[in-house]
């Protein structure tokens, strides 16, 4: 598969390389963000296109940073994307809100990846709302071939509109690899030029902003003749029954109704906000009824409820608030099938079998450090029962499942510490562990740090250092001395931060050090004070994809006795019980020799040393 | 051609996801339509991961329901079983002979065995085929192409996509000794069909 393949070439693209390319053919020239399944491949595969063809490319800290940086970018002209998944776009959304009033001049596109199901995602957010209430245009594509024409075209309508433009994608859409043709590479050659204008760019005069709101308000009043032009909503098929859908539904609705030669017109918008009534108000007096299916929330279902009162129809409208649609979840065909009223397929029989969720990897550091805390939690002479270790997004979340169950709490994006220090000031009287990885720590965990360490709290802290961006497929963190696209970096390091914030101890450990993490922790858990502990060791599958030497540890036949502590005390994944003798997967231990440690029969070996 | 829909079930880390991406590339410089899914759960690896790939002339939808596979490629015998109500009371199901109990179906005791696991997939749908695919991975040195052994005996069982755009799109995707191995891999699962005279 080559990108830069000339136009008219059909690949095989994931929907996300399908926006990179979108984006190479409108020419972008900066494109950063913060890395957010399912949004992160646009940015890991445009890195290798970073040289090429002169693209800054480059992971931010987080989200609104990310936008402010693409946004002073589009101020001089040039084009700019940022990309990021729904709950980055909480917090990206401050700077978003202003630019609205402000606008850009080149080309500004926002990616945002919902996840309905969810399936990697803390909420089911439904992004569609912030366009709304940004007051900013929003378009959604629905296939691999479409998310990179509408990548394309978000730009130009961005730049004819003068408004930053949202494209909002999800996982089916994102995930899911599909045949596109590629299109013509649009050559811009513009010099960055940023003219002051202060009424538009200054948010401090309020006699501006309100006249920038005029202008705002009537700028979107020309979205849906600009966004007119490039044909974003269709119509499929012919029928009284009008389906109304958009994004990844609209594949649902597109094959039962095609499978079942169901009489009815398919109306799937491309252009969700302003929502697009003029389009409509020719087609939906033409209904009898009207269905919407959409994921998420009914947001088209309140726009077209809205479009029919405005227009004076009585259309009966079928969609979630009838139940004909599910509020949670994500869509299918099966449930497109039930709300048309058709047979749907039995499935074969379901065997139940023990479930699998994502456990740490063989040789996670993180594994280390919460045998350790577990420990000295039991050697403080408490019970897990009463020390609540609040966690933070990442891998180290991956500590709630069997048999690590540490975590309490999960909750956004460098919450551990503010609510760790939250139960404290209302006096929690046993000790609190607050637990954050490292680039969450830098995304959004030093304000908290600072809040703790100036209001005086007893706290834990552990910082889980694995020096990348684990969960998202390993991205660059600001510790890095070099970026993906190879330019230089200067490293901003973690202790420096945390010594010039001034928390009572520091203490930097390797948590392969078992007995010393211990140690550090019990002797730490129970002092008065914000106590941190960096936990630092690179995460075990990028020291194995960067070609580290690597161990490789066997059990013994004849030693196992089948007591199953080796499994039972670590949970790693390369070990499992087979016809009652532990086995280890030898191309999946990464040689960290945790498990070793527990077996009283010392039937875990080391096997080999290579590479 | 009516879509062709095949489930992959596997541990995240075997190479399922590689698999999908190999027949949607060999699918598309065949010519044909193609789109494909993934449950990929909340982390990358050593979670059980469900691929979805449909083939045909033209295709939308990216996913299929329960009852709706063609065939169902197993990487792992738990995740198999996990997943046949997937399989069409005429689909097919190749399955690599690999036993991976998580740490849950390790600590249940009784432990369901690899035996059990394939007899209780042959109750419920004969068109069962069982792969020693580690074994054919492992003598050519590498366990990790078990993945292209099972798309070999796909292959060459089903006749899609042609086995020279899969080598094509085995050698796009993959690069340097991985791209050769799992060529060969592939034609492995080839050979292994026509030795053994398999049908399914
Ligand atoms: S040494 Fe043991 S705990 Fe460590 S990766 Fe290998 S099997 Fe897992
Ligand atoms: S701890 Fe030792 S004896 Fe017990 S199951 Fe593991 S390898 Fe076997």
């Amino acid at each position: 598969m080559n990108l830069l393949s000339p136009p008219g070439t059909k690949l095989a693209l994931m929907g996300n390389e399908a926006i990179a390319r979108g984006a190479i053919e409108a020419g972008v020239k900066v494109v950063t963000g913060y890395p957010g399944t399912p949004s992160s491949e646009v940015i890991m595969t445009l890195h290798k296109f970073s040289k090429t063809l002169n693209i800054y490319v480059e992971w931010a800290i987080n989200e609104r940073v990310a936008f402010e940086v693409a946004y002073g970018a589009s101020l001089t002209g040039l084009r700019a994307m940022v990309t990021m998944k729904a709950p980055g776009l909480n917090v990206a959304s401050d700077p978003i809100i202003s630019a609205a009033y402000s606008g850009t001049t080149g080309g500004l596109v926002i990616l945002v990846a919902d996840d309905p199901g969810p399936h990697t995602t803390q909420t089911e957010q439904d992004s569609r709302w912030y366009a709304k209430l940004a007051k900013l245009p929003m378009i959604s594509p629905s296939s691999p071939q479409e998310a990179k024409e509408f990548t394309k075209l978000a730009f130009s309508i961005s730049e004819e509109l003068e408004l930053p433009i949202f494209l909002r994608t999800s996982t089916r859409v994102n995930h899911s690899i599909g045949e596109v043709l590629l299109g013509e590479v649009e050559t811009l050659s513009r010099f960055p030029l940023f003219r002051r204008n202060q009424q538009r760019f200054v948010r401090a005069g309020m006699a501006w902003n309100l006249e920038r709101h005029v202008w705002l308000n009537n700028q979107l009043k020309k979205v849906e003749e600009v966004v007119g032009k490039y044909y974003l909503n269709k119509v499929y098929g012919d029928g009284k029954l009008c389906v109304v859908t958009e994004g990844a539904a609209f594949n649902y609705v597109y094959e039962v109704i095609k499978e079942h030669e169901v009489k009815a017109k398919i109306i799937k918008l491309g252009l969700l906000y302003p929502f697009p009534s003029k389009f409509l108000s020719k087609i939906l007096p033409e209904c009898d009824e009207v269905l919407i299916v959409e994921e998420l929330d009914p947001y088209l279902e309140e726009n077209i409820k809205n479009t029919l009162f405005d227009l004076g129809l009585k259309i009966k409208v079928y969609g979630k608030t009838t139940n004909h649609i599910p509020l949670e979840g994500e869509l299918n065909t099966r449930i497109v099938k039930k709300a048309l009223g058709l047979p749907v397929e039995s499935p074969g029989k379901h065997v139940h079998v023990h479930p699998r969720p994502p456990p740490l990897c063989p040789g996670c550091p993180h594994r280390f450090t919460f045998v350790a805390l577990k420990t000295a939690i039991f050697r403080s002479g408490l019970k897990l029962s009463e020390v609540p270790i609040i966690g933070d997004i990442g891998c180290s979340a991956l500590s709630v499942y069997q048999p690590i169950n540490m975590l309490w709490t999960e909750h956004s994006m460098g919450a551990s510490v503010s609510m760790a220090m939250g139960l404290k000031i209302a006096e929690y009287d046993k000790p609190v562990v607050a637990v954050i990885g490292d680039s969450t720590f830098f995304h959004a965990g030093i304000q908290s740090l600072i809040e703790a360490v100036n209001k005086r709290v007893d706290l834990l802290i552990l910082i889980l250092d694995n020096n990348v961006v684990a969960m998202t497929g390993h991205q660059s963190t600001p510790a890095w001395d070099k970026s993906e696209t190879g330019r230089i970096l200067k490293p901003v390091l973690i202790e420096d931060i945390v010594r010039a914030i001034g928390p009572d101890e520091l203490v930097i450990v390797d948590p392969y050090n078992l007995d010393e993490t211990t140690r550090i922790m019990e002797e730490l858990l129970l002092k008065p004070g914000v106590k941190v502990v960096i936990a630092r060791h690179a995460c075990a599958l990028l020291e194995k994809r960067l070609g580290k030497p690597l161990k490789t540890y066997t059990v013994v036949d004849e030693r196992c006795k089948g007591c199953k502590s080796c499994l039972i005390s670590t949970g790693c994944p390369a070990l499992y019980i087979e016809g009652g003798k532990a086995k280890i997967i030898t191309e999946d231990c990464n040689g960290c020799g945790l498990c070793s440690k527990f077996c009283a029969y010392e039937a875990i070996r080391l096997l080999e040393v290579s590479g | 051609m009516k879509p062709l829909n095949i489930l992959i079930a596997s541990v995240g880390g075997q190479g399922g996801l590689t698999l999908a991406r190999v027949l949607a590339t060999s699918a598309v410089l065949q010519g044909l339509s193609v789109r494909t899914s993934e449950s990929l759960g909340m982390a990358q690896r050593y979670g059980s991961v469900v691929g979805y790939i449909r083939i045909g002339e033209e295709i939308y939808s990216p996913i299929f329901e329960p009852g709706e596979a063609d065939y169902l490629l197993g990487l792992e015998l738990n995740e198999t079983l996990r997943n046949l109500h997937y399989v069409k009371p005429s689909g097919k199901i190749i399955v690599a002979d690999e036993y991976r109990p998580s740490y849950e179906m390790s600590m249940a005791s009784p432990n369901i065995t690899r035996n059990e696991v394939i007899s209780e997939m042959l109750s419920i749908n004969p068109n069962l085929l069982v792969i020693p695919a580690r074994k054919i991975a492992l003598k050519l040195g590498n366990p990790r192409a078990l993945n292209m052994v099972i798309l070999g005996v796909f292959v060459g069982l089903s006749g899609i996509p042609r086995i020279e755009y899969v080598e094509k799109a085995i050698s796009e995707i993959l690069t340097g000794i991985s791209a050769e191995i799992s060529v060969v891999a592939f034609r492995e699962g080839l050979k292994f069909v026509t030795k053994n005279s398999l049908n399914l």
